[in-house]
C-alpha cells in the first residue's frame, strides 16, 4: 500500500504542472485536443481506457466513408447510397445483401422511390430555381460529386421545372393556398408539387421541432424521402443554421447506430467519442470506460475561454448514461445507486441542506467552503461537517469517518429496527456521497472567488502570473478526487462485508484525509507575503492527494480486472451473491 | 396576414360553403386557432344518430406539425379514451402531411369510428371488451351515443333507465344480473361495476373468471 513515494513521479512536478498551467492561457479547442492526444498517447494504468476523441467533421468523414463504399458495391448515386444506409441503420453489410436479394424492395422502404414504377430507380428532381439548385452543395456532396457522375443511374433526363409545365392551370399550393403567378415550386421525384416556401417551412420545422434527419414528401401517404441537395437548397439563405443543425442530426444518428461510438452529452457539444475496448455489455464488468470528448465548458459561451475551472472537461461515461467521469465503480453498480438515491431521495434529502446546528451550543452553521473541519462561531466547538463528531478525532489512524460500523444481528431483532438500521446504512454512505459532491461545488464557488483575489495580488505585488496560479491545480485536484471518493461510497455500499472492503476502505479513508487537509489550506486566507510558504505546502499536498487517488482507483480497477470484488447484492453482469453477504 | 391564420380562415370558410359532409367547424372563443369540430356519428353503427363533438387547436406550426384534437363528446370506442377524449389515430401523429385539412381530419375521426382498431387501443378497457365480446360492446357504445351524443338508442332497451337518466350498469357493459349477484353478497353496487369491468366480466370471460376470483378483487 505505502509503495509510492512523492519524488517519481514526474507527471507532477513543479515543471510540468506550470507548463499545463501556462497552456491553459491561450486556451482553446485545439490545445485541448492536443492535451488529450498527449494523455492517452502517454503509458495507460489501469483505470485507464484507450479511446479516441472526434469532432463532427471527423465523424463525418467516416460517414463518408461508408456511403463511398456503398457506391462502389451498388453503384448507385451518393445521395440514394445516404438513403440506403440511414434507412439501414448504418450496417452495410445489412444493407448489401438486402439490395442484392431485391434492390426495389429496399429502395422503395428507404423513401428513394415509389412503389410504382416498380423498374427504375429514377433521380431526384427538384424544381427549386436553377439558381439555387446549382449552389455549391454541402463538403459531403462536393466530395462525393465525382462518384455521383459516374453513377449509371444518375440522368437528368426527367428533369422537367414545374413552372413551364404547369403554365396552363394556374398552380395553387395546395398547403399554403397561395396562387400567385411567380409562385416559386418543388417536388422530389414523385411530382408531388408544393411551393417552396411551404417546403423551407415544413423541412425546418421537421429538424427544429422533431429533430428528424429523415424528411419524407409532405404529401398524404407518400413516402419518398428527401435527399440532402434538396433539403440544403430549401435551406439556402435564412436555413443555414438549420442546415448545420440537420448535419448535426445525421452524425447523431450515425453515432447512435455504432456501438463503438458515443456522443458527447455535454450540453452543446457536438463531439464524439470512439471507444471500441468499451462497446460490448461484458466489458463493462471488468472496466470503467470514464472518456473526454476533449472539450470543456458551453461551447461558443466566454466562460470556456476565461475560467478553465468553472469550464469543466467533458467527461462522461461511455458504458452507460452517466454524464460525469464515475470512476473507479463500474456501470451496473452507479446505477443501482442511483436509482437508490431517486427512490429514496425523500428520506436523504435534509442531508443536503447547507445548514445544520452545532452539536454543542445548537445555533446554526452554514457551510460556505468545501471543508468538513467546521468550527463553531459561538463557542468555537470543532466538529466533522458529515458525522457532526469532534474533529479532534479526525485524522487520526483509529478514528474512520468513512467506515460504516455494521450493528451486530442482535441489535435489529424485529422488522421495524432491521429496517431502521438499513435506512442508517444507506443514510451513512449517501451523506458521504452527497457531501462530496457539495463540497466540490463549493470549492469552485471559492476558488472563483480566490482567483479573483489572486490576480488582485499579482498586479500590486511582484508576483508573476505563473506564481499565482498553484491555487487553480489545486482546486481540479481537489474536485477529481472528490468525484472519486463520492463514487467510492456508492461502490462501499454495495460491497460485501470482508478484508477487501476493509482495504477498499483504508484507501479510501487515506484519499478522504488527505482531500480534506487540503482543502483546508485552500480556504486559508491569503496574504501576498505568505504565498511563497503557502504554494509549497499546497502544491506539496496536492502531489500527494494526485498519489492517493491513483491508489484508489488503480486498486480498484485491478480487482475487477482479478475479480476481486464481491457484493452484498445482485449485481448485473456479476456472480450470484453468497446468501451470507446479502444484506 | 400570416400563413397560418390564412390558411385556417380559408378551410373554415371552405366547410361552411360545403354542406353535404355534414362536418360542420365552430369557433370556441376568439382564436381562430381553437376550434369545434361538429360530425354526426356513421350510419351503421353503434354511433348512428349521435352528434360529435371535437376538440381542436391548431399549434402555432401548422399545418406543418399535426392538428390536436380530441373528443368533446364521451365515446365508447377502442382508440379513444373513455375518460379523456384522446384519440389514437396515426394521421394525428406521424403519418400527418401537411396536406390534410381539418375536414378531412375530421371525416377521418369519423370513418375511425366506423373502424375499430382494438390492436393499438387508446382505451385497453375497452379494447377488451370489443374483443370478447363485440355484441355487448356495441351495446354499450350505442347507449353512451344515447346518453351522451343524443342518439336514438337501441330499440327497447334502457328505457328503464331512471334518476339523472343513466344506467351505469349498462354504462359500464354488464349485465345487470351479474352486478346484482355479487351485490347480493353484501358489496357495494359502485364497487362491484367497478371491478367487474376491470376483470371484463363478459361475454365467454364470465365463465373464465371464478367467483372467488371477483371476491379478491373486491375484498382489495
Ligand atoms: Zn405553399
Ligand atoms: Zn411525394
Ligand atoms: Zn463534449
Ligand atoms: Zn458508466
Ligand atoms: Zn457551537
Ligand atoms: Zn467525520
Amino acid at each position: 500500500m505505502s509503495d509510492y513515494s512523492l519524488s517519481d513521479d514526474d507527471y507532477y512536478n513543479d515543471e510540468d504542472m506550470f507548463d499545463i498551467t501556462q497552456d491553459d492561457d491561450d486556451m482553446n479547442m485545439d490545445d485541448y485536443t492536443e492535451d488529450f492526444k498527449v494523455d492517452t498517447n502517454s503509458k495507460r494504468k489501469s483505470y485507464e481506457i484507450e479511446y479516441e476523441s472526434l469532432n463532427q467533421p471527423a465523424v463525418e468523414k467516416l460517414m463518408q466513408q461508408d456511403v463511398a463504399y456503398i457506391i462502389g458495391i451498388l453503384g448507385v448515386d451518393s445521395s440514394i447510397a445516404a438513403r440506403l444506409l440511414r434507412h439501414s441503420s448504418w450496417n452495410k453489410e445489412r444493407l448489401i445483401e438486402k439490395y442484392m436479394d431485391n434492390p426495389n424492395t429496399i429502395l422503395v422502404a428507404a423513401g428513394v422511390t415509389a412503389p410504382e414504377p416498380p423498374s427504375v430507380t429514377s433521380p431526384i428532381r427538384t424544381h427549386i430555381g436553377d439558381r439555387r439548385t446549382t449552389r455549391s452543395a454541402s463538403k459531403i456532396i462536393s466530395t462525393l460529386s465525382s462518384s455521383s457522375k459516374t453513377s449509371s443511374k444518375a440522368s437528368s433526363s426527367s428533369y422537367q421545372p414545374a413552372q413551364t409545365r404547369l403554365k396552363a392551370e394556374r398552380f395553387v399550393c395546395p398547403i399554403c393556398y397561395d396562387d400567385s403567378s411567380d409562385l416559386q415550386t418543388a417536388s422530389l421525384d414523385c411530382d408531388h408539387l408544393f411551393c417552396t416556401g411551404c417546403w423551407t417551412t415544413y423541412i425546418t420545422s421537421k429538424i427544429r421541432d422533431e429533430a428528424e434527419h429523415c424528411i419524407r414528401c409532405m404529401a398524404e401517404g407518400c413516402c419518398l424521402v428527401a435527399p440532402d441537395t434538396f433539403i440544403q437548397s430549401a435551406l439556402a439563405g435564412e436555413g443555414e443554421p438549420t442546415w448545420a443543425r440537420f448535419q448535426e442530426l445525421l452524425v447523431r444518428h450515425f453515432v447512435s447506430c455504432n456501438p463503438n461510438l458515443k456522443y458527447c452529452p455535454h450540453p452543446g457539444c457536438t463531439n464524439t467519442v470512439s471507444c471500441p475496448a468499451a462497446a460490448s455489455k461484458s466489458s463493462l464488468t471488468t472496466v470503467v470506460p470514464a472518456v473526454s470528448c476533449g472539450a470543456r465548458g458551453i461551447p461558443g459561451s466566454p466562460e470556456a475561454l476565461t475560467s478553465a475551472v468553472a469550464a469543466k472537461e467533458h467527461y462522461f461515461c461511455f458504458g452507460c448514461p452517466i454524464d460525469s467521469d464515475h470512476r473507479p465503480v463500474v456501470c451496473s453498480v452507479a446505477k443501482m445507486w442511483l436509482k437508490k438515491c431517486a427512490d429514496d431521495s425523500e428520506t436523504a434529502n435534509w442531508i443536503k441542506s447547507n445548514t445544520k446546528e452545532c452539536p454543542k451550543c445548537q445555533s446554526t452553521i452554514e457551510k460556505n467552503g468545501g471543508c468538513n473541519h467546521m468550527t463553531c462561531k459561538k463557542c468555537k466547538h470543532e466538529f466533522c461537517w458529515v458525522c457532526m463528531g469532534p474533529w479532534s478525532e479526525h485524522g487520526t489512524s483509529w478514528y474512520s469517518c468513512n467506515r460504516y460500523e455494521e450493528k451486530s444481528g442482535t441489535d435489529a431483532r424485529d422488522a421495524q429496527s432491521k429496517s431502521r438500521a438499513s435506512l442508517e446504512r444507506y443514510l451513512h454512505y449517501y451523506n458521504r456521497w452527497a457531501n462530496h459532491e457539495q463540497s466540490a461545488k463549493l470549492s469552485l464557488d471559492l476558488y472563483a472567488k480566490t482567483e479573483k483575489k489572486m490576480e488582485d495580488m499579482q498586479i500590486t505585488s511582484s508576483l508573476t502570473w505563473i506564481e499565482v496560479q498553484f491555487m487553480k491545480k489545486a482546486v481540479e485536484e481537489a474536485d477529481k478526487c472528490r468525484m472519486t471518493l463520492k463514487w467510492t461510497y456508492a461502490m462501499a455500499y454495495y460491497l460485501a462485508r470482508g478484508n477487501e472492503k476493509e482495504l477498499f476502505e483504508d484507501n479510501q479513508r487515506d484519499l478522504e484525509q488527505a482531500v480534506e487537509e487540503l482543502a483546508e489550506l485552500l480556504e486559508q486566507p491569503i496574504e501576498a507575503d505568505a504565498i511563497p510558504t503557502l504554494r509549497q505546502k499546497v502544491t506539496d499536498k496536492t502531489v500527494y492527494v494526485h498519489k492517493r487517488n491513483e491508489i484508489v482507483l488503480e486498486d480498484t480497477a485491478n480487482g475487477f480486472l482479478e475479480g476481486r470484488w464481491k457484493w452484498n447484492a445482485r449485481v448485473e453482469g456479476f456472480d450470484e451473491p453468497d446468501q451470507a453477504d446479502l444484506v | 396576414m400570416d400563413a397560418r391564420l390564412r390558411r385556417v380562415n380559408k378551410e373554415i370558410a371552405d366547410c361552411k360553403n360545403d354542406k353535404a359532409s355534414g362536418i360542420k367547424i365552430e369557433l370556441i372563443d376568439e382564436s381562430p386557432f381553437h376550434l369545434k369540430g361538429i360530425f354526426p356519428g356513421p350510419e351503421g353503427t353503434p354511433y348512428a344518430g349521435g352528434t360529435f363533438l371535437v376538440d381542436i387547436i391548431i399549434p402555432e406550426s401548422y399545418p406543418f406539425q399535426p392538428v390536436k384534437m380530441k373528443f368533446i363528446t364521451k365515446v365508447y370506442h377502442p382508440n379513444v379514451s373513455s375518460a379523456s377524449g384522446a384519440i389514437c389515430l396515426d394521421i394525428l401523429k406521424d403519418a400527418w402531411s401537411p396536406v390534410l385539412t381539418l375536414k378531412s381530419t375530421l371525416i377521418s375521426l369519423q370513418s375511425l369510428l366506423c373502424s375499430p382498431e382494438p390492436n393499438d387501443p387508446q382505451d385497453a378497457e375497452v379494447a377488451k371488451h370489443f374483443t370478447t365480446s363485440k355484441g355487448s360492446f356495441e351495446d354499450t357504445a350505442t347507449y353512451w351515443t344515447q346518453i351522451y351524443a343524443g342518439g336514438p338508442g337501441k330499440k327497447g332497451v334502457s328505457t328503464a333507465s331512471s334518476g339523472d337518466g343513466k344506467d351505469e350498469v349498462a354504462m359500464a357493459g354488464l349485465e345487470k344480473a351479474h352486478v346484482d349477484q355479487f351485490e347480493a353478497l353484501g358489496f357495494q353496487r359502485g364497487k362491484v361495476i367497478d371491478v367487474l369491468r376491470r376483470l371484463n366480466y363478459r361475454g365467454k370471460n364470465v365463465t373464465q373468471i371464478s367467483e372467488d376470483r371477483v371476491v379478491e378483487e373486491l375484498l382489495k
